[in-house]
């Protein structure tokens, strides 16, 4: 069963007088459990293509079912639960708040849950185990490397046990071998059995995954 | 989970954000603590201003009226008229049934008063047996005059007792005889302490003589008083007595309509104004202080948080993406800010009562500091949080997610 259908995805962006068609009819099929990787150079439609499936932003038209329910036309507070639940969010510029401590980095997302009786505080020790980060719990996100900053945000996106972890440049901050590193443990993340959904438009980056798809123009080619 | 669960959570992350950008909490709550200061000092002095007013009125007895010689106009100009006899007092107690004490009183001020070699002014006043009674006003130590002395014309008094202490010292008064100007008066009674009145007149610098005595002997009249006071029984008619007791004194003063009052009514009803309007200047003070520090801090509040929220767009972002509602972002900025101004509510509830203690210290004033200061000062606070706090705590919810996440 797949975990996400995009059927004909269009997306228009009104710019001043003009509409301009960022997608134009996106078709794709991500099965459970795969790890997917979306190619495509800067202008491609890939950061909007990755903004639908992440529930961020609505198509134009098209039809997107998410673990076998239709999100293409929900309001901004059920894609909020959508997200919530199904998807798990790694950026390449980790997005951590500054201000907070790394254990309570990763347990951000477990805030907004709507109905859950998970211990999430042993949970995210667990997860920050087992990203090598057991000890740095107590740190601010400032104390911390760039790939550790990155591990906490890979941590932060599984609390929440999501259906995806879409990942938009997880290494575009990082210096090669600690990329290796990251991309290791998203490898490590899928044989755990998580979907993953990766863009890039590195293919040393896009050889980690198991099918790779290209965009052109606002559609898959 | 429950909402209420979802709530703390997220006013613990407002708690977060408000312990670690210290310095936008700072400004926002001395700005906050300023106005409320102010404002709690002025609901504590309104409130000390009734409470003292209710006290004096209170002690002086809430029964009673207070009847002077001369309009409110001669009054207030310090010309004193006696227009008031001793006939009006008798016709006052005959067609009054309720008035259980119908008293006249005559004053003299810095009247010479002397026990051997000690000398003082003093305030000397006439009054019958029923002085002490009708002002509530006990004889502590030896016994009061009676109505054989006033209709005696006899030389005896109460004395107060700071101008005991002034002339006797330790030595007990009962007994004694004082010279006021040349007239030999033995003391019989000493009144208990009455302390100061709110403009600082001490009460206790008195002697109190037969009406008798004073008039004839001192002031060598025989028809005029300064003044009568009223007890009544039924208190709850008090003001239609007010009325009743003028129409009936003007008709005996035979004044025309156009001629105003020659004889002033003082009830509990004017101590309490009296009382209101000398904090009035104050309250006015603080008041115009507080309402523009309060403004001035709200525009603070507003201003650190629009900033605030733009250098925090991606956090929105991120707590976007990760499932916060709008009205979670909108709850959490304005936990922020609430919380804020609780804190400056607080620290401003503080601050009055230290500068209250500096108030007090310097001049008797009087201050009161109720829960009802502390809710005002609470609710104001809170009022400034999320009426300023409001508009950044919008525009922040109101971030798109994909446009928060690009910073």
């Amino acid at each position: 069963m797949p975990i996400c259908i995009l059927e004909d995805i269009k997306k228009t962006y009104r710019m001043g007088d003009i509409d301009v068609m960022v997608l134009r009819g996106v078709n794709l099929l991500v099965e459970r459990g795969e790890f997917i990787a979306i190619m495509g150079a800067s202008g491609s439609g890939k950061t909007t293509l990755v903004n639908i499936i992440g529930c961020l932003d609505v198509p134009t038209s098209g039809r997107y079912i998410l673990a076998d329910r239709e999100v293409s036309r929900l309001s901004d507070d059920e894609l909020s639960v959508i997200r919530n639940e199904h998807i798990g969010f790694v950026f390449q510029n980790f997005y951590l708040l500054p201000y907070a401590t790394v254990l309570e980095n990763v347990l951000l997302p477990s805030l907004y849950v709507e109905k859950s009786k998970d211990d999430f505080v042993k949970r995210a020790h667990d997860l920050l185990a087992i990203v090598g980060l057991r000890e740095r719990t107590k740190f601010k996100p400032s104390q911390l490397s760039g790939g550790e900053q990155q591990r906490v945000a890979i941590a932060r996106a599984l609390i929440n046990d999501p259906d995806i972890i879409l990942t938009d440049e997880p290494t575009g901050q990082l210096d090669s071998k600690t990329a290796g590193e990251i991309m290791d443990l998203l490898v490590q993340m899928h044989d755990r059995g998580k979907t993953i959904i990766l863009i890039t438009h590195d293919p040393n980056v896009a050889k980690y995954a198991n099918r790779i798809v290209t965009m052109k123009d606002g559609v898959i080619v | 989970m429950s909402d209420a669960g979802r709530f703390l959570r997220i006013l613990s992350q407002s708690a977060k954000a408000v312990r670690s950008y210290t310095l936008r909490t700072v400004f926002c709550l001395v700005s906050v603590a300023f106005g409320i200061a102010s404002i709690t000092l002025i609901v504590a002095a309104t409130e000390g201003a009734y409470q003292k007013a209710f006290e004096i009125v209170a002690r002086f007895g809430p029964d009673s009226l207070l009847v002077f010689g001369g309009g409110e106009e001669a009054r207030a100009t310090g010309r004193r008229q006696k227009t008031i006899t001793l006939d009006d007092i008798d016709a006052v107690r005959d067609a009054f049934s309720t008035a259980y004490l119908v008293v006249p009183m005559t004053a003299m001020r810095d009247v010479p008063v002397s026990y051997r070699n000690r000398k003082y002014q003093s305030l000397v006043i006439g009054s019958t047996s029923d002085y002490s009674r009708v002002w509530t006003w006990p004889v502590v130590q030896g016994s009061d005059f009676t109505d054989d002395d006033v209709r005696g014309l006899r030389n005896v008094g109460l004395i107060g007792q700071f101008l005991a202490s002034e002339l006797f010292g330790d030595e007990d008064p009962v007994g004694k005889t004082i010279l006021i100007k040349r007239i030999p008066v033995k003391i019989v009674g000493v009144l208990s302490e009455r302390g100061t009145t709110p403009t600082g007149e001490r009460l206790d610098d008195r002697v109190i003589i037969p009406i008798s005595t004073i008039m004839r002997k001192l002031q060598n009249e025989t028809t005029y008083v300064s003044a009568m006071r009223i007890r009544f029984l039924d208190r709850e008619n008090l003001y239609a007595h007010v009325e009743e007791l003028r129409t009936f004194l003007r008709a005996r003063h035979k004044l025309p309509t156009e001629e105003p009052d020659d004889f002033t009514t003082v009830s509990p009803r004017e101590i309490t104004k009296f009382l209101v309007a000398l904090t009035g200047s104050l309250v006015a003070f603080l008041g115009i202080t507080g309402v523009i520090a309060l403004v001035v801090a709200g525009f603070v509040i507003a201003n650190l948080f629009l900033l605030s929220v733009r250098e925090r767009t991606q956090e929105i972002g991120i707590r976007r993406a990760a499932g916060a509602k709008r009205r979670d972002i909108m709850f959490q900025f304005l936990g922020e800010s609430v919380l804020i101004t609780t804190l400056g509510g607080l620290a401003g509830f503080a601050l009055a009562f230290a500068s209250s203690k500096l108030l007090t210290s310097v001049a008797e004033f009087p201050i009161h500091f109720s829960s009802k200061a502390f809710v005002v000062g609470m609710v104001l606070s809170w009022a400034v949080g999320i009426g300023f706090g409001l508009q950044p705590a919008n525009r922040a919810a109101n971030l798109k997610p994909i446009e928060a996440i690009k910073g």
